[in-house]
């Protein structure tokens, strides 16, 4: 029983990070209906910023997301402005938006390669090692921290998405876009700023990232894949199900690893995937749409 | 009496596609309630998605106030008093019926005149007032289209532009509408209505003209259309019913 408990937990620990991506990418997808296939691309480029930050100042992994957020932010404007307003009013959008960001994805891996090869890296700091007993459950200060960094963040993009004016201006895009600009809504300038946001997530998710996940540039590819299945399990552009997706799939994969090895611990996420698309394609909360 | 939106000469279509509307002049007085009827394809919709900015005009002029407003995004429209209930139901459905109508105040800033004009809109539909922490998805047809006529109301526009209110509702849900926008005559707000069912459109509003294979055929006072034995025979002796009109 205690085994059990002990995998939930740490698979609950895992579940912050990958929430935190998902929100990001699902957030892209709802509001732009942009399938952002970079969008781990940009987390490694974030990594590197966090691993260069503390190797070369001494930056905390977790305090460098101050400086990954407002960059990635900027960064994913520029990327928005530059790719996606040019191809808006085509009948194909959404492959268009598939293809462009695949092809992106490789931009940002062939440029992270060439400036800083594709070695293996990771941020070292004290806590990524350690760890905690609380009662008989075995607890990595780590990805405690990381948990706990992720979960401020989501309640903070919940709260500025449900509270503030802007916030609202996004939700009524990703429910009705049509519908959002009759009432006024910029839904040019909304879009532009919620994909800095969703790269901002990705921002911080790469400062996390650089202490628990060994990295190198063509990491992405394997990390994508799960954010993937993460939001079609929980339905595309739905920042709930990102969130239940996440923390359902960490959960699952920490006990597929628990009883067949960690090899097997990636093809929880293909399966689920599989099982969604087969049993219900608009995933937990995602609602039917016609592209 | 001032003309509060003039059409010269606009032509529109989708994508690719051949023009929709050919040379459309058009004017609406304001304070005078118009309704455009006309058989299917004939660009009624069209014509409204134009002048809300959905759909920018190929060619032409389009004034508001006097002031050239052809090409302008939805949400400058909407500053300037043009506001828009389109055909197809267009809540927010994951937001209450109270965070649907304080949407439709997002281009205001003062937040008492936002609180003053949700009142005046819960007023003008007890239904929504009944219902405004519930989201609205779940609420009915009839109901959603109450809740997008109000959104649009609380901007207090100087033109309303609704899109066949009563396509797909029941009988008295419909009546209820229509009423609404009959009660808007002599308000600030003029009513620029789009309807298949032309007897009932036009005896909701001051004003008829008639549309068909994208121009203007014939305007005049409402109740003389709907007496016009000409006008009669060519698009109302049949009742076309509440076959959706073609729009992408």
């Amino acid at each position: 029983m205690t085994n059990v408990l002990q995998v939930l937990v740490l698979g609950l620990l895992l579940g912050g990070v990958y929430a935190l991506m998902a929100s990001g990418l699902t957030l892209m997808f709802g509001v732009m209906r942009v399938v952002n296939l970079a969008h781990a691309a940009f987390t490694i480029l974030a990594a590197y910023i966090a691993f260069y930050a503390f190797t070369l100042f001494q930056v905390d992994p977790v305090v460098s997301i101050l400086i990954t957020m407002p960059i990635m932010f900027v960064v994913g404007m520029v990327v928005y402005i530059a790719l996606f307003p040019r191809i808006e009013n085509s009948p194909k959008y959404v492959e268009m938006t598939v293809l462009a960001t695949f092809a992106l994805a490789l931009i940002v891996e062939g440029t992270l390669t060439y400036f800083f090869t594709g070695i293996f890296r990771s941020t070292r700091p004290d806590y990524a090692t350690d760890s905690f007993f609380w009662g008989d459950l075995f607890v990595p200060k780590g990805q405690l921290w990381a948990l706990a960094v992720s979960l401020v963040l989501l309640l903070a993009l919940w709260a500025f998405l449900k509270f503030t004016k802007f916030g609202n201006a996004v939700r009524a895009t990703m429910q009705n876009r049509t519908a959002a600009e009759i009432v006024g809504v910029n839904v040019r300038q909304v879009s532009t700023v919620s994909f800095g946001v969703g790269m901002a997530l990705a921002g911080a998710s790469g400062s996390l990232l650089s202490y628990l996940f060994p990295f190198f540039p063509a990491r992405h590819w394997q990390w994508v894949a799960i954010l993937l299945s993460l939001i079609v399990l929980g339905g595309l552009g739905s920042l709930k199900g990102a969130f239940i997706g996440a923390m359902a799939l960490a959960v699952a994969s920490a006990f597929v690893t628990d009883r067949f090895g960690p090899t097997w611990s990636p093809v929880t996420f293909y399966l689920a995937l599989f099982i969604v698309l087969l049993v219900r394609p608009q995933g937990l909360f995602g609602k039917v749409v016609r592209i | 009496m001032s003309a509060l939106l003039e059409l010269r000469d606009v032509r529109a279509g989708y994508g690719k596609g051949p023009d929709i509307l050919q040379q459309v002049d058009l004017t609406i007085e304001e304070g005078r309630s118009a309704c455009i009827i006309g058989p299917n394809g004939a660009g009624k919709s069209t014509l409204l998605k134009v002048v809300a900015g959905i759909l920018s005009p190929r060619a032409g002029e389009i004034l508001f106030r006097g002031e050239p407003v052809a090409g302008k995004r939805p949400d400058q429209l909407l500053r300037r008093g043009i506001s828009y209930v389109p055909q197809e139901r267009s809540v927010f459905p994951t937001m209450t019926v109270r965070e649907n109508l304080n949407m439709g105040a997002y281009s205001l800033s003062d937040k008492s005149v936002v609180a003053e004009r949700l009142e005046r809109v819960l007023d003008m539909f007890p239904v929504l007032a009944e219902r405004r922490n519930q989201l609205a998805g779940t609420l009915s047809g009839g109901e959603q289209q109450m809740l997008t006529l109000g959104r649009a109301l609380m901007v207090k526009p100087a033109l309303l532009m609704v899109d066949e209110p009563s396509l797909g509702l029941a009988p008295q849900v419909a009546d209820l509408i229509f009423e609404t926008l009959q009660h808007l005559d002599g308000s600030e707000t003029t009513v620029l209505l789009v309807e298949q069912n032309a007897h009932r459109g036009l005896e909701a509003v001051q004003w008829g003209i008639v549309l068909d294979l994208g121009t203007k055929r014939f305007e005049g006072p409402a109740n003389s259309i709907l007496d016009d034995p000409r006008i009669r025979e060519l698009y109302l002796g049949t009742r076309v019913g509440s076959a959706p009109e073609v729009a992408e």
